[in-house]
C-alpha cells in the first residue's frame, strides 16, 4: 500500500512539473511575417516626363526598371516614368539624363524644375546629396556645386572601379589598388593602398553613412575583405579577413541606412559584417545584387536577388534567418524599403507591399 | 626636365623589345590606326595611352597574361556609370596592367582568365566616352604608379613622316607674339609655347596629336626636353614628363600649344630651336630669330 502511494505521489509530481514547465517556459511561435499590397501601378500609365508640381514634403523614391527611370511617391502616385536614354544619374531630389558622349547637362527636380546647367565633360552620378562627374577617361572626378558649376576635380593615379559616398567622404577603388577618399573639398582624406594579395584590386567599396567607415573588397589571389575606420584624423584598418571568392568584377557592397552593418556579395550568399561587434555571418543567397536596404527599424534586411527571369525578395534576419522568400519572374526588378513598406518594381509594374506580422 | 629612373630603365627595356620584333608586343589591334597617341589632348582630358581606330575588329591580347577585372557598359553595382565603357584589365610581367577599354558592348568574354598572346579579348566598339570606334590601349605600370606609353612596347610603326612644327610664340599677361609675324619684343618674362604635333591624321577628329618629345633650345643651350613617355596621377594631379612633372592641366596655352618654359628675355637678339620627334626616331627642327627691345 505505502509503495502505491509513493507512486502515485512521483506520478502527480511529474504532471505537475510538466504544467509548471509549460507555464514557466513556454516560448511563443514567433508570428508569420507576411507581405501586404497596398498598391499597384503600372508605368504605362505614368506621365513621359515630370509635370510641374509643389514639392512635396515627403520626399519621392526614384526608380530605374530596365530602361525606364522616373519617380513615385509612397502613397503611390507616379511622378513620371520615361525612358532612360544613354544614362541617367539618379537620385531622391534630383535627375540628370546625359549622352554618350556628354558634354554637358541639365540637373532638374522630380517636379519638372531646371537645378542647374553643367557644362563639364563627362558623365553625372549623384549620391549622399551629392552630384559628381566622371572624366571620360574614368581616372578624374569633378564635384558639382549647388548651382552645377564645378566646385573641385581631382584626377586618380588610375581608373575607377567602384564608389560609395556618404555626405562627409566620397571614397573610390581604383584599378591599381588603390582607395582614395574625398571630401566635401576633394581633399583626399584616405588614399590607401590595402595589398597582401598577388595581384592588386579594388571590387567594390562602401562608406558608413557617417563617414567614419570604409569597406572594401580587394585582390586578386587571395581577395580580402578590408574594413578601414576614421581614429582621430587618419584612416586606420580596423577589420580584415582573406575571403574565398574570386570576383574579377566590380561586386555589390554596402552599408545599411543606419550604418550598423555591411552587406558584401560572396559565393556563399550575402556577407554581414556587423560594425559593433566586427563578427560576420553569411545569408545563403546566391546573386544577390540589392543590398543595403533594411526594414523594420533595421532588424530586418531586404535584399533583391536571382538572376535571368527569376529574382527573390528575401528578407532575414540576423544571423542567418530568412523569415521571407519570395521568386519573382520578371527581367527588370527594382526594390525600396521604407520604414514596414517595400516597393517592388516587376518589370512595367510599380508595386506597394507593406510588412504585417500574423 | 628630369625621367624617372624606373620609367628611363623601362624605356630602354621597352625600346629594345620592341624593336626585337619576336619579343615585342603585338598590337591588339592589326593593322594599327592610330586615333590619339598619349599626351594628346582630347575633350576634357590627355590621353595617357593610344587610341586606335577600328570598325568592330577583334581586340587581341598584346601579351600573355592574367586577367584581373572586367567591366561591362552600363551602371556598375556601385552607381559608378562605366566612362570607358566595356573594358579589361589584363595583368603580364615586370608589374604592368593593359587596359583594352570602349570594347563592344557584350563582347567580351568573362572566362578568358589568362589570355595568351594573340587571343581574343573582344570586338572594337565604342562603348562609353570615346569618339570614334575603336579602343583605347593604356599600360599602368604598377610598380611605379604610373601610365606608359604604349608606343614603347609595341613594335614600331612604319612611319617616314617627322612631327611638324606649326609655329612658335611668346606670350606674357597681356599679348601673344607668334615668332616669324613679330620679330621683335619688349623685354619681360615670357611663356614659350610651341604648336606641334604628329604628322598623322587623326582617326576620330580628336585635334592634333601628341609628337613623342619636344626639346627646346634658347641661345644654344637646352631650356626644356619633354618627352611623352610617362604620366602619373598624384596628388589630384596628373603630371606628365616624370620627375618632377608637369601639371597636364598647365601644359596647353588657350590657343592650344605646349606651354615649354617660361624665360626672362633682355634687350639683345634672340635665338630659339624648337625640335620634335616621334616614337620611331622621325625628327624635324625649327629655329626662330628675334630681338628684345
Amino acid at each position: 500500500m505505502e509503495e502505491t502511494g509513493k507512486k502515485r505521489f512521483a506520478a502527480a509530481g511529474i504532471v505537475a512539473a510538466g504544467i509548471a514547465y509549460f507555464l514557466v517556459c513556454a516560448y511563443p511561435l514567433p508570428k508569420e511575417l507576411v507581405l501586404v499590397p497596398l498598391w499597384t501601378r503600372s508605368l504605362s500609365q505614368a506621365p513621359s516626363a515630370p509635370a510641374a508640381r509643389k514639392a512635396q514634403t515627403e520626399a519621392p523614391i526614384p526608380f530605374r526598371l530596365g530602361e525606364s527611370y522616373g519617380y513615385f511617391t509612397q502613397d503611390g502616385s507616379l511622378l513620371f516614368a520615361a525612358p532612360q536614354g544613354y544614362g541617367v544619374a539618379l537620385a531622391a531630389d534630383a535627375f540628370a539624363p546625359y549622352d554618350r558622349l556628354s558634354e554637358g547637362f541639365a540637373i532638374e527636380s522630380p517636379e519638372g524644375r531646371t537645378l542647374a546647367k553643367v557644362s563639364a565633360v563627362g558623365y553625372p552620378f549623384f549620391a549622399s546629396g551629392r552630384r559628381f562627374v566622371l572624366a571620360p577617361d574614368q581616372a578624374g572626378v569633378s564635384e558639382l556645386g549647388p548651382g552645377g558649376s564645378v566646385a573641385w576635380t581631382y584626377r586618380f593615379s588610375s581608373p575607377a572601379t567602384s564608389f560609395d559616398a556618404s555626405p562627409a567622404v566620397a571614397a573610390f577603388g581604383l584599378v591599381d589598388g588603390s582607395i582614395v577618399g574625398l571630401d566635401r573639398s576633394g581633399q583626399a582624406v584616405l588614399d590607401f593602398a590595402p595589398g597582401g594579395s598577388r595581384i592588386a584590386g579594388v571590387y567594390g567599396v562602401a562608406v558608413s553613412p557617417d563617414g567614419l567607415l570604409v569597406a572594401a573588397v580587394t585582390g586578386l589571389d587571395r581577395q580580402r575583405l578590408v574594413v578601414m575606420e576614421k581614429r582621430s584624423t587618419a584612416y586606420r584598418v580596423a577589420y580584415h579577413r582573406y575571403l574565398s571568392s574570386d570576383y574579377r568584377r566590380a561586386i555589390f557592397i554596402g552599408f545599411t541606412a543606419d550604418g550598423r552593418l555591411l552587406e558584401f556579395e560572396s559565393p556563399s550568399g550575402v556577407g554581414v559584417y556587423d560594425r559593433a561587434t566586427r563578427s560576420e555571418s553569411v545569408i545563403p543567397v546566391p546573386t544577390a545584387f540589392k543590398l543595403g536596404l533594411a526594414a523594420r527599424d533595421g532588424r530586418l534586411l531586404v535584399l533583391l536577388s536571382g538572376e535571368g527571369e527569376t529574382r527573390r525578395l528575401v528578407c532575414a534576419e540576423l544571423p542567418d534567418r530568412r523569415v521571407l522568400d519570395v521568386e519573382i519572374q520578371a527581367k527588370q526588378a527594382f526594390v525600396e524599403a521604407r520604414g514596414d513598406s517595400l516597393f517592388l518594381g516587376v518589370d512595367d509594374d510599380l508595386v506597394r507591399m507593406d510588412l504585417k506580422e500574423r | 626636365m628630369q625621367v624617372p629612373l624606373r620609367a628611363s630603365l623601362l624605356a630602354v627595356v621597352a625600346f629594345g623589345l620592341a624593336s626585337t620584333p619576336e619579343l615585342a608586343w603585338d598590337w591588339p589591334l592589326a593593322p594599327p590606326r592610330v586615333a590619339a597617341t598619349f599626351g594628346t589632348f582630347a575633350k576634357g582630358r590627355v590621353v595617357t595611352g593610344l587610341a586606335l581606330a577600328s570598325d568592330g575588329a577583334p581586340v587581341r591580347a598584346a601579351d600573355d597574361g592574367e586577367l584581373s577585372f572586367i567591366s561591362e557598359e552600363g551602371i556598375s553595382p556601385s552607381g559608378l556609370p562605366s566612362a570607358l565603357g566595356s573594358f579589361v584589365v589584363v595583368e603580364q610581367d615586370k608589374g604592368l596592367a593593359v587596359l583594352y577599354s570602349h570594347l563592344a558592348a557584350g563582347s567580351m568574354s568573362s572566362f578568358l582568365r589568362k589570355p595568351r598572346s594573340g587571343d581574343v579579348l573582344g570586338s572594337s566598339g565604342s562603348s562609353g566616352w570615346i569618339e570614334g570606334s575603336g579602343i583605347v590601349f593604356q599600360v599602368f605600370d604598377r610598380l611605379a604608379g604610373s601610365w606608359v606609353n604604349p608606343l614603347l612596347l609595341l613594335p614600331p610603326l612604319t612611319v617616314d613622316k617627322p612631327p611638324v612644327i606649326r609655329s612658335l610664340a611668346l606670350s606674357s599677361a597681356d599679348k601673344v607674339y607668334v615668332l616669324g609675324a613679330a620679330t621683335s619684343l619688349p623685354q619681360g618674362t615670357y611663356t614659350i609655347a610651341a604648336d606641334v604635333a604628329d604628322p598623322a591624321e587623326p582617326a576620330w577628329g580628336t585635334g592634333s596629336l601628341a609628337p613623342y618629345g619636344i626639346r627646346l633650345s634658347i641661345d644654344g643651350t637646352e631650356a626644356a626636353r619633354d618627352r611623352f613617355d610617362v604620366a602619373r596621377g598624384t596628388g589630384g594631379k596628373l603630371l606628365l614628363f616624370g620627375q618632377p612633372g608637369v601639371d597636364a592641366d598647365e601644359l596647353r596655352t588657350k590657343e592650344g600649344r605646349y606651354a615649354l618654359a617660361e624665360r626672362l628675355f633682355t634687350r639683345g637678339r634672340t635665338s630659339i630651336e624648337v625640335s620634335v620627334e616621334d616614337a620611331e626616331g622621325n625628327k624635324r627642327s625649327s629655329t626662330w630669330t628675334f630681338v628684345v627691345e
